[in-house]
């Protein structure tokens, strides 16, 4: 589903990330954990094709991201759900002409945009802000607004960058229990966070990088150790 | 596809709200480079149709000197004949202008006793009637010919008074077209930046770069043809108010060809503006619109 290898990506002198290798199935969830610069957004830039690596090749949904025609990449972003880490919203457009939007942009018509954006609307339990803009929502409703939109289009990868950041614990973890639900209807879910809590209690795969590198990866694990310790090093 | 036609259309209109200033800005540059161009063209057309509706345009008519024989007379024809301004040149000897002189005549003065008075006559016919002033200035200097005489200063008139227009209509107004495409490419370029949101999000649900990019050529054509409708009508306005002033002045004029169509104007201003906003806007989509 997703394939890493030996990716390095370079910004000017800045390495964000370094020889990165990293493998993904169908079905899995995995979160994406690190420090701040780590490298996670780098990361999914990446496996949205909004960048292309330095060296090394990156394969999302058998398709070689590291060298697709620019032609090609709509076609295969259309099976991706994408949560951007900022501005997920459209600040001039209501909930629901956020969700209708997307789907317009890529072709449906009018009476499937609407059967579709009420069932994802139900689905992320946003009912009763539908007419509402997205100033007049909280965080957490925001981010539900923003998953809705991106798995409109029943995307078989979701790829959702700090959609808990800036969220209370209760609210960070309904949204990841959202994405665990949409994991469990069968699209992969790779998702970023920096919230210790939920990645424990979540149980699900964990993969941990630092300063451009993967430093962990555990099938079941909890917020690693090590990232506390080089925190703790940070802090001294 | 209705309702792909209408995604588009809300797309460009929310582009063409977004910066109301700048618009105006554009649409009414646009607007007085195409009046300048269309006014001009207007003009050109009058003139031109004026020049080629004047007699003799085309044809100079040389008399030769009485002391001319005519074998002297063929050499100068046939030496004529061989510049490459020069189209025909019809030889009518005195005989037969005498003849056709008291043809016209008869009747009414009785010309036939008198000795004939009238030269040997080379009617000379260029291919461009902006060739005739210098081409009939060559044949004066033969020292075989009288006289020669055109419409030599109508034309100049109109000829020069073209070239006026010619210039400072198609040269001013090329320099605001110009100005036009610099406005209607910042305005379209100005646009996209305050919608890179919603590029990028378009982008991200992937959508195809030309749908993308598809309502900010549609902005710029129709800022293009906005400002072509609106010089349009004020240049056919004002030509209206114009020539029925001169015609009340000279109504001789009346008399002269017809004017440029209007509907010409009609379609062809917005079309070329349409041209040219599109242009410039597709040109700054391809520099600043990536997924
Ligand atoms: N466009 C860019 N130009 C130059 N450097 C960049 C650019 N984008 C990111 N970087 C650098 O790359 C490194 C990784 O950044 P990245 O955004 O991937 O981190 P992150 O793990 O997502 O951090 P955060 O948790 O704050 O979102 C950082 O050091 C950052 O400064
Ligand atoms: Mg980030």
């Amino acid at each position: 589903m997703v394939e890493l290898k030996q990716v390095s990506v370079v910004y000017g002198e800045q390495h964000a990330l370094r020889r990165v290798s990293l493998t993904v199935e169908k079905g899995e969830f995995v979160f994406l954990v690190g420090a701040t610069g780590a490298g996670k957004s780098t990361l999914f830039k990446l496996l949205y094709g909004e960048l292309r690596p330095t060296e090394g090749e990156v394969w999302v949904l058998g398709q070689p991201l590291h060298q697709i025609k620019s032609r090609e990449l709509p076609y295969l972003r259309r099976r991706m759900g994408i949560v951007p880490q900022d501005y997920p919203l459209l600040p001039r457009k209501t909930v629901w002409e956020n969700i209708a939007y997307g789907l317009r942009a890529i072709g449906y018509n009018e009476s499937a945009v609407r059967q579709r954006v009420a069932q994802v609307l139900a689905l992320v339990g946003l009912n009763e802000q539908a007419r509402q803009m997205p100033s007049q929502l909280s965080g957490g409703e925001a981010q539900r607004a923003a998953i809705a939109r991106a798995i409109a289009n029943h995307p078989p990868l979701l790829i959702a960058d700090e959609p808990t950041a800036n969220l209370d614990p209760d609210t960070s973890w309904e949204i990841i229990e959202l994405l665990m639900r949409i994991n469990l209807r069968g699209a992969t879910v790779i998702v970023s966070t920096h919230n210790r809590a939920i990645v424990d209690r979540a149980c699900q795969r964990v993969v941990a990088m630092d300063r451009g590198q993967i430093i962990s990866d555990v099938p079941h694990g909890g917020y690693p150790i090590e990232l506390d310790r080089l925190h703790a090093t940070v802090m001294l | 596809m209705i309702d792909r036609l209408r995604f588009v259309v809300m797309e460009t209109w929310e582009s063409l709200t977004r910066n109301a200033t700048m618009q105006a800005a554009a649409i009414s540059t646009a607007c007085i480079a195409l009046i300048l161009l269309g006014g001009a063209s207007m003009a050109l057309y009058k003139l031109d149709a004026a020049a080629q509706s004047l007699p003799s345009q085309f044809e100079a008519n040389v008399f030769l000197k009485m002391s001319t024989t005519r074998e002297q007379a063929m050499q100068l024809k046939t030496q004529l004949e061989a510049m490459p301004e020069i189209e025909r040149v019809a030889l009518t000897p005195r005989e037969v202008a005498w003849e056709q002189e008291k043809q016209k005549l008869a009747g009414e003065v009785n010309l036939a006793d008198l000795p004939n008075p009238l030269p040997d006559k080379l009617t000379v016919r260029v291919r461009d009637p902006a060739m005739l002033p210098a081409v009939s200035q060559r044949i004066a200097q033969s020292p075989f010919v009288e006289e020669v005489i055109d419409s030599r200063k109508e034309l100049q008139t109109v000829l020069e008074l073209a070239r006026l227009v010619r210039w400072i209509g198609l040269g001013a107004g090329g320099l605001l077209l110009l100005a036009a495409l610099i406005l209607i490419y910042n305005t379209v370029r100005l646009t996209i930046f305050s919608r890179q949101r919603e590029v990028r999000v378009m982008a991200l649900l992937g959508a195809t770069l030309r749908s993308i990019r598809l309502p900010f050529v549609l902005e710029g054509m129709t800022q293009g043809v906005v400002g072509g409708a609106l010089a349009a009508t004020l240049v056919l306005f004002v030509a209206a108010l114009i020539s029925d002033y001169f015609v009340r002045q000279w109504p001789f004029l009346k008399d002269m060809p017809p004017g440029l169509p209007p509907y010409v104007l009609m379609v062809g201003l917005p079309a070329m503006g349409a041209l040219i906003g599109g242009l410039c806007a597709w040109w700054a989509t391809r520099r600043h619109v990536h997924i």
